[in-house]
């Protein structure tokens, strides 16, 4: 998807951590695309129009209502045409369970929300500038989960 | 041992008694055999004096002829005449009468024959003189001479017959003899046969008492086993049965039937009577463990419950295996216990067990969801107040900035206590996987999460090789930050915090804090450091959670850090211990088993 700007989708049932979320990328100074859904309902309906601009990275909180992040990332993972997303797991708890079943069904990085914006901020425009396939490449099960 | 004695024993007395019937036997026939031959004998002496007693009469006539004849010459009467020719017939008789003897014995006959001619020779003589003298025709000189001749036949007759009552005589004697040759021995033979059967018949008595005598010990010792087994059976409220495999004949204990609430004997025992007091619902099983049972000689503990006459619910427990008699009998030996109090005790323990477990997992749900749920609006409140911070900090009066400060310092402790109850409810959650992993690769891990305070106090930390061990790894890794983090949030403010991490295998009977008696390898893993230590009485407070030795002021702290140490070295079956020294530093030592199989 050769554009100008990185398109971005999150999926999170929290309406402050969304707000947080989109203010974050207004104020960086990168030429980002940011688009948020609600819950992981919203989330498919959208990526599975046909139609849908696919983002670079998606977002995903786990603990959504009706469908929750990881049954979302379990369907956009056995679905083709969703392989150049670049998926973040975007989640208040750092369990060793829901990092290691993240990791183990294809999630590309693990980040537990930051508790102040400046980190917050600092982390989403690391994660939006990595060059995806080079980190893939070298992902294992212990730079999965995101340092900061 | 008794008993097999016993039976041996009676084989003994059944071949006694065998023995002495075949001498009874036998001494009876050798009784009859002599009886018969004393008879015999005392019919041949009878017989012996009948030849002789008939001969002299023989004699005796041929004497009365002789008189007659010579009555007759004398006197002329013939009256003489009479008894000559009587004594004729009677001569003729006596003579038939001594040849019927005589039979059958050639010696004697060859006399008879001979007397017979003697006798003739007489008779003629007798009757030729008898002749003469009536016709008158007989001299005196022939007479003389005729007589003669008559006295000479008449001395052959005697010598004769004296010659065969000798014979008789000698024949009697030689009978006699033999008789005496055979019964002599016989007397000291029957006598002697007759002793041995009266010692044989002795000892068989004495073994017969000795066996009796034992027999009574046992009988005793029996009523006695059998008193205690009917009152261990009452204690232990227990009872025991027989079955007879080839009989199909039940034998019940008094107290089999005091465990359905009824006297002893109260009914007759057998399978169908036993099973009115199964209750309905275990009748199928019931029947099914019994056939088994049959089937393969033994039964291993079956639980029902029985209905007892008083209408109660009882649970029993039944088992029974199988054994052969000394008469080879398959006897089918079980014991029914009432197992009531045990079955609904572990019943209890089980819904106990089961509640516990319900309450315990909910505990560690309700812990880990609550210190989970807690990080979500603590972080959004950290969040904002950054922003705060952030974008309005210049609109802020002073006390405002104050204020600011204070509450982003409370809720920077809330998260610290929300992670540290997170990760102590994650230490003692169930499920541990131990792995073989190597400490050096969780000790390096362990640095990586404290290189931003470990920068900012440029600390230095020395470690020797650490060994590769089965152990719960993101545990360890814990133990490895959290005693790093402590002694790095330990340190002295002027000095720059230096920790040694020792690392060496010991033997736990060599090492002074260890308990004995404790698996015998272990690693000993010592962290060492220069910060401001502590009094050693507190060396064991340290570990109980939620205890601090400072002020929050001073220092940051939960007191919940130390006490997850503790859990992880419990959760690998190793030891903890702290010493300290105010200003000096602390050193902390763990030991971890080496095989933790």
């Amino acid at each position: 998807m050769d554009t100008d700007y990185i398109h971005i989708i999150l999926a999170d049932d929290d309406e402050d951590d969304r707000l947080l979320f989109t203010d974050a990328f207004e104020e960086m100074k990168i030429n980002t695309k940011v688009n948020t859904f609600n819950d992981g309902v919203e989330l498919m309906d959208y990526l599975n129009n046909p139609n849908a601009v696919l983002p670079n990275v998606l977002f995903l909180d786990l603990n959504m209502p009706k469908k929750n992040g990881i049954e979302c990332l379990n369907e956009i993972k056995k679905n083709a045409r969703f392989n150049d997303i670049a998926i973040a797991i975007f989640s208040t708890s750092s369990s060793e369970e829901h990092i290691e079943e993240t990791f183990v069904q294809g999630a590309n990085i693990y980040i537990k929300k930051p508790s102040d914006f400046a980190t917050l901020k600092k982390v989403l425009s690391d994660v939006v500038t990595i060059n995806w396939q080079y980190y893939t490449s070298g992902l294992n099960r212990d730079n999965f989960l995101l340092r900061f | 041992m008794k008993l097999s004695k016993i039976y041996k024993s009676s084989i003994f007395l059944k071949s006694i008694f065998v023995v002495s019937i075949f001498a009874i036997f036998f001494i009876s026939a050798i009784t009859f055999k002599h009886i018969s031959l004393l008879n015999n004998s005392s019919k041949w002496v009878t017989h012996s004096y009948d030849i002789n007693l008939e001969l002299e009469r023989l004699m005796s006539y041929i004497k009365d002829a002789e008189t007659g004849q010579r009555g007759f010459l004398i006197t002329k009467d013939s009256t003489f005449l009479v008894p000559y020719i009587t004594s004729k017939k009677k001569i003729d008789r006596s003579f038939a009468l001594v040849k019927s003897y005589i039979k059958n014995n050639p010696a004697q006959e060859d006399n008879v024959r001979k007397l017979q001619f003697f006798i003739n020779k007489r008779q003629n003589y007798l009757s030729s003189i008898l002749h003469l003298s009536l016709n008158k025709s007989l001299s005196d000189k022939e007479l003389k001479k005729k007589l003669i001749i008559g006295k000479e036949t008449m001395d052959s007759v005697r010598s004769q017959i004296n010659e065969m009552i000798l014979l008789e005589k000698k024949t009697l004697k030689g009978r006699e003899l033999y008789y005496k040759d055979t019964i002599k021995v016989t007397p000291v033979f029957v006598y002697i046969t007759l002793l041995i059967t009266l010692l044989l018949i002795s000892i068989s008595y004495m073994r017969i008492t000795k066996d009796l005598e034992k027999l009574q010990i046992s009988n005793n010792s029996l009523v006695v086993l059998n008193e205690s087994n009917n009152l261990a059976e009452i204690v232990g409220s227990f009872g025991s049965w027989q079955l007879n495999i080839d009989t199909k004949e039940y034998t019940f204990s008094d107290n089999s039937y005091r465990l359905l609430g009824f006297e002893p004997k109260a009914f007759f025992a057998s399978q169908e009577n036993f099973m009115k007091y199964v209750h309905s619902e275990d009748l199928s099983a019931f029947r099914d463990a019994s056939s088994k049972m049959i089937e393969n000689g033994n039964l291993a503990p079956f639980t029902y419950r029985a209905i007892r006459k008083d209408k109660k619910i009882r649970y029993f427990r039944t088992t029974a295996r199988i054994v052969t008699n000394k008469s080879g009998e398959e006897i089918l030996i079980g014991t029914t216990s009432d197992v009531t109090e045990e079955v609904l005790a572990s019943l209890s323990l089980e819904q106990q067990n089961i509640e516990l477990e319900a309450s315990n997992k909910e505990l560690v749900a309700f812990n880990y969801v609550a210190s989970h749920d807690l990080q979500e609006p603590l972080r959004k409140i950290q969040t904002f107040v950054s922003r705060l911070a952030d974008k309005e900090y210049d609109n802020l009066s002073d006390s405002g900035k104050e204020f600011m400060t204070r509450i982003n310092n409370s809720v920077e402790r809330m998260r610290i206590l929300i992670d540290d109850l997170l990760q102590y409810s994650r230490t003692t959650k169930i499920e541990k996987v131990f792995e073989s992993t190597d400490l050096n690769d969780l000790f390096e891990n362990a640095k990586s999460d404290l290189l931003q305070s470990i920068e900012e106090k440029s600390a230095v930390i020395k470690s020797d090789k650490l060994p590769v061990m089965t152990v719960i790894s993101f545990q360890i890794q814990q133990l490895f930050v959290n005693l790093i983090g402590n002694s790095l949030k330990y340190s002295k403010a002027d000095t720059i915090p230096k920790i040694k991490i020792l690392c060496k295998k010991v033997i736990a009977s060599e090492e002074e804090l260890l308990p004995k008696k404790t698996k015998d390898k272990f690693y000993k893993i010592t962290f060492t450091d220069n910060g401001i230590g502590f009094e050693q009485e507190y060396a064991e407070k340290i570990f109980i959670l939620f205890n601090r030795l400072h002020n929050k002021n001073e220092y940051v702290g939960t007191g919940i850090g130390l006490a997850i140490c503790k859990k992880i070295v419990e959760n690998h079956k190793g030891f903890i211990f702290a010493q300290g020294k105010p200003n000096v530093g602390a050193t902390f030592t763990i030991y971890l088993p080496e095989d933790n199989s």
